[in-house]
């Protein structure tokens, strides 16, 4: 068996002295540009680009992958800490984990973030290097029509992440989807809402959004409610020990989400995004307690947590086997990629085992190396949490809009952030929940194009939503659980008539 | 809390430095001396890291200095959006500068075409063309189809049952490619039907049945008709390209339809660019063109030489305006 073989080359590259070394490099840089607020994978993997030049193809994509899955491990401590999330992966972890640290529990939080996120590393990894080549195939199943069915079953999240008022969490999903057709139609070239200017084209960054609606809104809240600071409990760190109780909740969520985290990742297009809110959601849906999601609830911060590392080894199986990169960050890695003189694709794996296997197997011991990282370093960093908080503040607003900047380096986009550091502290005063903008404003777009793509095709007919099997089934169940609550919701209201 | 602060410091000291790159706009007006730098040059992708545009900047710019081309130190700076608008923009910004290039293809011939741009190849100093790379149309492996012309003659009949996917939007690279190719097969272009991929998942909608063509560039396609998922019907070069593979890719030329599409790529300064340094670079390029060291970096690539200087590159844009111009109107893009 050739394949043997070629995990075993992987191998001996992942466990040389070199391999191990360049691991470590990419996961330490990788963690911790993805740390900081405002900064994800993308700049990570961009600002390691120039540094491969000359260097082994093997060793250097080794250190890539490192680099890219590091960032989205270290992704959650900006957004535990601070709300602020870096990458659009990681803004389901600020649902729970952000209350967690506010109830003065914030090393838990990280610790329940670093084991989930090593879990869900780890067990896709194995999922990776057993089905790799075979699951290439699976990534490719997903016509336009099946993209559209899943963007649905994700929108109808917005029930379940609504606290309060369904109504005021549907006008806050229809903002974020009209937030999401400004710029370029890519389906006809026409610009909507741009208003002319040039800067609009290419429409808002999710960091733009992500930033001013959380990052932004929560200092403005800050600020405002500076009197109560004596009283809360957002300065201790509290203990980093997770107790068996807790272990014991984690496990569900941990080992479902590894596996669907995992799928979700390898759909070019879907990625840790999807994966997270969707992970998110199952949970809360077959949790006793899902009144306990949102408020600080183990379970709410284990599951994004572990979907989105898992879905980052899924991204690999199509960027490996067959050349097609699944999101912005994978595309810049595919630009790593070519940048080596490496050819990602159908042929990765026979032509350059080496490659292929190396990169695989290196990501175990970059998972443990994460692990070990992390840990330790969960006391000095949750220390930011005692900085004062006048200083915080302005340290959030400073990485918030040192990340905006970093995005295409153009001033226009910071007025957008404090544009939307206005509204999201807006919605806030009047209760309008931010979640479902920027989940609308996430799959709003991707849900739009595979829309109208698949009726391009069928020239016109919406038969073929329901005429391809996996399109349809996706269908059904978003459209169940789109009405079970509202069924429960009716039913409670019967009986308290009653 | 102390260490805390030192990383903080640390980061905000590399991002500040990445950000603050060589900001360079002095003129110097000397026209008929001969003209050198004397400062650091800076060349402009207008888009991300690690696309084309990107590359043949990066390249071009370690070429000039490695070969000792180019004396003074060159930087390139990415400035994205709106499809290299942005760029653009800034770029027209620094009239007469001799110090900032940037790179640039036929977006920014189609771009402003598609009025999603105030400035065209016509606000700005063409320099020199480097290299050229062609488009391609790929079907799937066990399509019915064996050639172009099988492909226009069914589209010609029911241009219904197919749907062509690219990576960018109507009246952009991917769809004019196919668009100009079709035509002069005589298939009704309007009738075409065409969806965009944004996220490059436009060889998925291939693989998996969605679409039955893809417009893409050649070298995209390279690894999938090596490993036998797709074949390649035609490319829009004028005669068949050089290497493994690539070699066997046909032409629309050879099978009788008789009109081809180049995405060149080319170095352009801003608007009104002193005559001695617009000669400066023009030689300078063109040394850059014959050097070994460039020709790997086109080997590496995939890339195809055509060099151009200043006027010959000039007249060749205009013309190229003038095509296209009248194909968009035809598709009732053209703005």
């Amino acid at each position: 068996m050739g394949s043997i073989e070629g995990v075993l080359t992987g191998f001996q590259v992942a466990f040389s002295m070199e391999g191990i070394l360049f691991v470590l490099i990419g996961v330490f840089v990788g963690t911790f540009i993805g740390m900081l607020p405002g900064l994800g994978p993308i700049s990570a993997i961009a600002v390691m680009i120039p540094i491969t030049f000359g260097m082994d193809p093997t060793l250097a994509l080794v250190m890539m992958a490192g680099v890219y899955y590091g960032a989205i491990f270290g992704g959650s401590t900006s957004s535990i800490l601070l709300n602020a999330p870096g990458v659009s992966g990681t803004v389901a972890t600020a649902f729970d984990g952000y209350p967690m640290a506010q109830q003065g529990k914030a090393g838990k939080a990280l610790a329940i973030a670093a084991i989930s996120s090593f879990v869900g590393g780890t067990v896709s990894v194995i999922l990776l290097m057993l089905l790799a080549p075979a699951l290439s195939s699976v990534a490719i199943a997903f016509g336009p029509p099946a993209y559209f069915a899943l963007m649905f079953m994700g929108l109808t999240a917005i029930t379940s992440l609504s606290e309060g008022s369904t109504v005021k969490a549907l006008i806050s999903a229809v903002i974020g989807f009209m937030v999401a057709t400004i710029g370029i139609d890519a389906q006809t070239g026409t610009q909507r809402f741009t208003f002319g200017n040039a800067n609009l084209l290419e429409g808002i960054d999710f960091l733009v959004i992500a930033l001013g609606l959380f990052a932004l809104a929560e200092v403005c809240t800050l600020i405002i409610n500076r009197k109560d600071l004596s009283i809360d409990n957002a300065h201790k760190l509290g203990s980093l020990r997770i107790t068996k109780n807790e272990l014991k909740e984690m496990r569900g969520p941990m080992t479902r989400q590894s596996f669907l985290g995992f799928l979700l990742g390898v759909l070019p297009g879907a990625g840790a995004t999807i994966a997270s809110f969707i992970g998110y959601i199952t949970e809360k849906k077959i949790s006793k307690k899902p009144e306990e999601f949102g408020k600080g609830s183990v379970k709410g911060l284990a599951a994004p947590e572990t979907a989105n590392n898992a879905a980052t080894s899924g991204a690999f199986v199509p960027l490996l086997s067959l050349g097609i990169p699944g999101s912005g960050t994978t595309a810049v890695m595919l630009g790593a990629f070519l940048v080596l003189g490496v050819q990602p694709g159908p042929l990765l794996m026979t032509d350059h085992p080496e490659i292929f296997w190396g990169i695989i197997a290196s990501m175990y011991i970059g998972n443990v190396f994460l692990l070990v990282l992390n840990l330790p370093l969960i006391p000095y960093i949750s220390k930011i949490l005692k900085i004062p908080r006048p200083l915080l503040i302005s340290l959030v607003i400073m990485f918030s809009v040192i990340g905006v900047y970093a995005i295409n380096f153009n001033t226009f986009d910071l007025y957008l952030l404090l544009l939307f550091g206005v509204i999201g502290f807006l919605m806030r005063i009047f209760r309008f929940p931010a979640p479902p903008f920027i989940l609308a404003f996430i799959l709003g777009g991707m849900m739009e194009q595979a829309f109208r793509q698949s009726l391009t095709i069928s020239n016109g007919s919406l038969a073929i939503f329901i005429q391809e099997p996996i399109a349809l089934s996706l269908l059904i169940v978003g459209f169940l659980s789109f009405m079970f609550p509202l069924v429960r919701l009716l039913r409670n209201r019967k009986k308290e008539r009653v | 809390m102390k260490k805390i602060a030192g990383i903080f410091l640390f980061v905000i000291f590399i991002v500040l430095a990445s950000a603050c790159s060589d900001d360079t706009s002095s003129s110097d007006k000397d026209s008929n001396k001969e003209w050198k730098p004397e400062k650091p040059i800076e060349i402009v992708a207008p888009a991300g890291a690690g696309g084309g545009w990107d590359t043949t900047a990066r390249m071009a710019a370690k070429v000039f200095n490695e070969a000792g081309i180019i004396e003074e130190d060159i930087g390139v700076v990415n400035k994205a959006g709106g499809g290299g608008a942005v760029g653009w923009a800034y770029i027209a910004g620094q009239k007469e500068s001799a110090y900032n290039l940037f790179v640039s293809s036929p977006p920014i011939i189609l771009v402003p075409l598609n009025g999603q741009s105030e400035y065209g190849h016509e606000d700005f100093t063409p320099l020199a063309n480097m290299i050229a790379d062609y488009g391609a149309f790929a079907v799937r492996e066990d399509a019915k189809w064996d050639n172009l012309n099988d492909l226009f003659e069914d589209m010609k009949k029911d241009p219904e049952s197919i749907t062509v996917v690219g990576t960018s939007s109507p009246g952009s690279m991917d769809h004019i490619q196919f668009v100009k190719i079709a035509k002069a097969a005589g298939v009704d272009v309007k009738k075409i039907k065409y969806v965009t991929d944004p996220d490059g998942v436009g060889l998925t909608q291939l693989l998996n049945g969605s679409v039955e063509v893809f417009s893409t560039g050649v070298s995209e396609t390279v690894e999938q008709v090596k490993a036998g998922k797709i074949k390649v019907l035609g490319i829009t070069a004028e005669e068949r390209l050089e290497g493994e593979t690539l070699s066997d890719f046909p032409t629309a030329k050879e099978q009788g339809i008789d009109t081809t599409f180049v995405n060149w790529r080319g170095f352009f300064g801003p608007a009104d660019m002193d005559s001695a340094a617009v000669k400066y670079y023009e030689e300078k390029f063109k040394e850059l063109s014959d050097s070994k060291e460039f020709a790997d970096v086109r080997k590496k690539y995939g890339w195809n030489e055509m060099y151009m200087n200043s006027s010959d590159y000039k007249q060749f844009l205009d013309e190229q305006k003038e095509d296209i111009k009248s194909l968009l109107d035809e598709l009732g893009l053209g703005k």
